[in-house]
């Protein structure tokens, strides 16, 4: 758990170091493969519910790439340092 | 003596229904249809309710009320059925709205009044022209065309508008201009597509000055006699019938002519699948489906593709002397 912790820890800061503070996810999924998020938001809307997409992934997608991982880390962060019993 | 023959369509006036009696039945209808789906559509929201709109001709009030009187021309003869009318305006490809279907309850909500497009670019008399003006300037006349998508379904439409060399003629473009672009316009909120940032909006479509010119090219402002409605890229719009629909641009807002080829919006996002010509040709597949028959949308009748969506005829002689190009996709 502390592992997973780190890596998304450390992913977070690469990403904010190499896209940018405030580079939003999405542009940097768009950027590594650009069909990606159309093929993605294609299968939600279609297949699920189109508000999934525009209520739900799309804010996340608008937040800085940073800071899903960020705050997946900081989340696990606590569980990997607890004591053994 | 002038002896006039009365043709089998003519009435007279006083057989018209009244218009008041007209409205009044469409407004009972569609308070019946309401009245039928509201416990549908509660279950429908089943997610995170959505906003169901009933009537996806619905116009703002500052839309005009109608279109001036147009012709069906003759020479375009589809050798199929129309498309039915609901089926045509509430099934909908229109990615700045989303990439499903059924876009139109937040499309009608995009104001389209007023409404300018922009000709710039290589042209001797650039100009801005409000859609209104234009469209009694040049005339409109209807036009029954397929429309082959390259998801496979196809419809059969009667569009009104005009030819697109009939404005060509307005601005009249330099000999240097080789390509046309049409750029989409970015209308927001109501866009909400355009919150995807990383995109390359405005979306962008184009083709070469024969493409055009050619008497196919058509610049739709209605649909089955009516005002074009925005989820059918209202209130203006071109249409290339032979080619695969993702080129036909919707909601045009500024024509370019230049001599530079314009990188459209999907050849940008996945250039594999959709490139720059995007002719219809059964034999040549999408890299993810066939593209030998098409669905008849309105029924589940599947019908052979034809080379240029059959209007070789009129276009086969634009592509001579291009093989070394991806015309097909």
């Amino acid at each position: 758990m502390k592992l997973a912790a780190l890596i998304l820890l450390g992913v977070a800061a690469g990403l904010a170091l190499v896209f940018g503070f405030g580079t939003p996810l999405g542009a940097v999924v768009f950027q590594i493969d650009p069909p990606l998020l159309n093929t993605l938001q294609a299968g939600v809307q279609r297949r699920l519910s189109p508000d999934l997409w525009d209520q739900v992934i799309l804010p996340l997608l608008q937040w800085p790439s940073w800071v899903v991982p960020g705050a997946l880390g900081l989340l696990l962060l606590p569980f990997g340092f607890r004591r053994r019993a | 003596m002038n002896i006039r023959i009365r043709r089998a369509w003519e009435l007279p006036d006083g057989a018209a229904t009244p218009e008041a009696a007209y409205l009044g039945r469409r407004a009972l209808l569609g308070t019946s249809a309401a009245l039928v789906a509201a416990p549908g559509a509660a279950e429908a929201q089943w997610l995170f309710g959505r906003r169901e709109a009933a009537d996806p001709w619905a116009r703002l009030p500052a839309d005009l009320p109608d279109l001036p009187p147009a012709m069906r021309n003759p020479r375009y003869r589809p050798e199929r059925d129309l498309s039915p009318e609901r089926e045509a305006v509430t099934f909908n490809n229109f990615y700045e709205f989303g990439s499903h279907k059924e876009i139109w309850p937040q499309a009608i909500r995009m104001p389209v009044r007023p409404w300018t497009i922009r000709v710039d670019g290589m042209v001797e008399e650039a100009g801005e022209f409000d859609v209104d003006g234009l469209m009694r300037r040049v005339g409109l006349e209807e036009r029954v065309y397929r429309l082959r998508c390259v998801e496979a379904w196809a419809m059969t439409i009667p569009w009104t508008g005009f030819q697109l060399s009939k404005l060509l003629e307005i601005v009249r473009p330099l000999g240097s201009a080789k390509y046309v672009r049409f750029e989409t316009a970015q209308v927001q909120p109501h866009m909400t597509g355009l919150r995807q940032s990383w995109y390359p909006w405005p979306h962008i479509e184009g083709c070469t000055i024969e493409e055009a010119a050619n008497e196919l090219t058509f610049m739709p402002v209605g649909i089955y006699g009516r005002p074009l409605p925005p989820q059918n890229g209202g209130p203006f719009r071109v249409v290339f019938p032979w080619k695969y629909g993702f080129k036909s641009g919707k909601s045009i807002t500024r024509i370019t002519l230049t001599d530079q080829r314009p990188k459209s919006f999907w050849e940008t996002l996945q250039g594999a699948e959709y490139g720059f010509w995007a002719n219809v040709n059964p034999e040549v597949p999408h890299p993810r489906w066939s593209q030998a028959t098409e669905r008849l949308l309105g029924g589940n009748e599947r019908v052979p593709t034809r080379i240029f969506n059959g209007y070789g005829e009129f276009v086969a002689g634009l592509y001579t002397g291009l093989q070394g190009e991806r015309l097909w996709a």
